[in-house]
């Protein structure tokens, strides 16, 4: 019993090594990609400062505390990734996907462990970068221990809606076979509903109704509004509850859908 | 004697224009058979691009109903600007694209050999070789954001404003094409340019906004050395009658001038170029 789960944490393990590795592979897109990342950030600093030239508060939100979400946002944006999604669309591809479902571990927890490995790599390479926004931008992050525990606890808690969000919309690639169009769309929707670019109290009523109906925020705009004080401590248990919710929710869907989707598959060679 | 060699000069280069023109004609319509072959990858290519535009045009849109102006510049004069670099990168979208994949593609594979042994120029047969039916979206969210703002801040539309249409955009685009040849010319070296191009691209975002809201740097930087202000800043400076505008004038000489260093730089890097040994 107990080698059998000490086996089983051995694969996992494994599994969880190989990310870091695949991402050193591409070291020269590290240096480039913190300079395009610098750019980025600049152009929202600096926007940001240009609305704020004219008057104090916003839905009442002061400067520095929206420019902290905003820069807290992008450096944590890896939280909403949509790599699952794409990821499903190679293996289906490549026909991988008939090796990982006859593999004797379980699928879908092999794919939880295999995302949060890559979180986890995304999240140490957006290191340099939050070092670069205190230098440059004047970030000043929050301290207090329990503001950080609470943000670490929903973000694992988005990262958890998203993982089931994804793989709802990955088992669309049983039926399609192609996942690209599918892809790039959700990526191109994730920046404005996951709240990365305006927080979501400036929106008005019906676009935050809206936004808050689908999972992209829960992920990113939720946690980080907790790191910067928009979302009040006190107020975190409830959030860690929506956050619950929307992942039982989420997974019951997946679960049905994956079910069914899977009985369709067909590996296009491989 | 020397009028007539003129004469024949002129008259060569107008025969290597039209002949051009004639081959690029030909090459687009082969490409768009390509592209009705797959019907759907086309409409997703053209539409995933105004998906993305969408999320950054809602967001200023979110944040400008509730205040006057971004530092003097009001919600539409911000669209202007949008639209404006919009329009100028569709047109190096959608034919300059393989400055991209120049190295991943065609010189990795050895398939740039191929463009060598041909009678024509080989920039040209890498241009012509693909339109990118991705830089559709782009085109079209342009035409809508210039057309939207224009009526909503009622622009007068004299010839000269016109003409400033036309030169900025075109400038604009040629200003795109002409820094990512410079760039695109590393893969002569590097093989895959993307990285290097991507680090000068990338810029051409500060020009989505005016440059007025950056500090003096970066606007002197988009302005002199990197650019695209030309491409927006400038020509919607001067169809706003702001100060700044006249100076839009000068961006068909800075996209002449690029042009002229990245081909020089493009015809350097294919003296070096020995291939992969693919």
């Amino acid at each position: 019993m107990i080698s059998a789960a000490r086996r089983r944490l051995s694969v996992y393990a494994a599994l969880f090594g190989m990310i870091p590795k695949m991402f050193m592979a591409y070291q020269i897109w590290f240096w480039v990609g913190l300079v395009l990342n610098i750019i980025s950030m600049a152009i929202l600093v600096f926007f940001w400062r240009a609305v704020y030239a004219d008057t104090s508060t916003i839905s009442g939100l002061g400067l520095n505390q929206t420019i902290t979400y905003i820069m807290l946002a992008f450096i944590f944006m890896p939280l909403t990734s949509s790599d699952l999604v794409w990821q499903f669309g190679s293996d289906l591809r490549e026909g991988m996907i008939i090796h990982q479902l006859l593999r004797p571990v379980n699928f879908q927890a092999m794919n939880y462990v295999q995302m949060l490995g890559g979180l986890i790599s995304r999240l140490v390479w957006q290191l340099p970068m939050l070092f670069f926004a205190v230098l440059l931008f004047d970030l000043r992050l929050p301290t207090g221990f329990s503001t950080w525990l609470a943000f670490i606890v929903s973000a694992l808690l988005g990262f958890t809606v998203m993982f089931y969000f994804n793989w709802f919309l990955a088992c669309f690639t049983f039926y399609t076979t192609e996942i690209w169009g599918l892809g790039v769309l959700i990526e191109g929707m994730t920046f404005f509903l996951s709240g990365a670019l305006v927080p979501l109290a400036m929106m008005p009523e019906w676009l935050r109704t809206a936004v808050l109906s689908v999972p992209f925020a829960q992920a990113l705009a939720v946690p980080v509004g907790l790191l910067t004080g928009i979302t009040p401590l006190s107020d975190a248990p409830r959030v860690w509850l929506v956050q619950i919710l929307w992942i039982i929710g989420m997974w019951i869907a997946s679960t049905l859908f994956f079910r069914v989707a899977v009985r369709k598959i067909t590996v296009q060679g491989g | 004697m020397e009028m007539l060699h003129r004469c024949a000069v002129q008259h060569d280069m107008v025969g290597t224009m039209t002949r051009y023109l004639n081959l690029y004609r030909l090459f687009l319509i082969q490409r768009l058979k390509v592209l009705m072959e797959y019907r759907a990858n086309f409409i997703l290519g053209a539409s995933s691009t105004i998906v993305w535009q969408a999320s950054s045009i809602a967001a200023v849109w979110v944040v400008m109903r509730q205040v006057p102006s971004l530092n003097g510049w009001t919600y539409d004069e911000v669209l202007l600007v949008y639209g404006l670099v919009t329009l100028a990168k569709s047109i190096n979208h959608m034919f300059a694209d393989n400055l991209w994949t120049i190295g991943r593609v065609y010189i990795r594979s050895g398939g740039f050999e191929r463009f060598l042994v041909r009678p024509i120029d080989p920039l040209f047969h890498l241009l012509a070789d693909r339109f990118c039916q991705d830089g559709v979206g782009n085109f079209l969210v342009g035409v809508a954001l210039v057309g939207k703002s224009s009526i909503a801040l009622g622009i007068d539309w004299t010839p000269s404003k016109m003409l400033m249409l036309v030169v900025g955009v075109l400038s604009g685009g040629f200003i795109f094409i002409a820094l990512n040849l410079i760039t695109c010319v590393s893969a002569f070296w590097i093989v895959d340019s993307v990285p290097i191009t991507r680090l000068v691209f990338d810029n051409h975002l500060f020009a989505q906004y005016p440059l007025s809201i950056y500090p003096r740097g970066i606007s002197i930087l988009l302005t002199w050395i990197i650019p695209y202000g030309f491409a927006s800043f400038y020509p919607a400076s001067y169809l706003l009658n702001r100060d700044a505008g006249n100076i839009a004038w000068l961006g068909p000489f800075v996209a002449a001038i690029l042009l002229f260093v990245g081909y020089r730089f493009w015809q350097f890097g294919l003296k070096y170029y020995s291939g992969t040994g693919t």
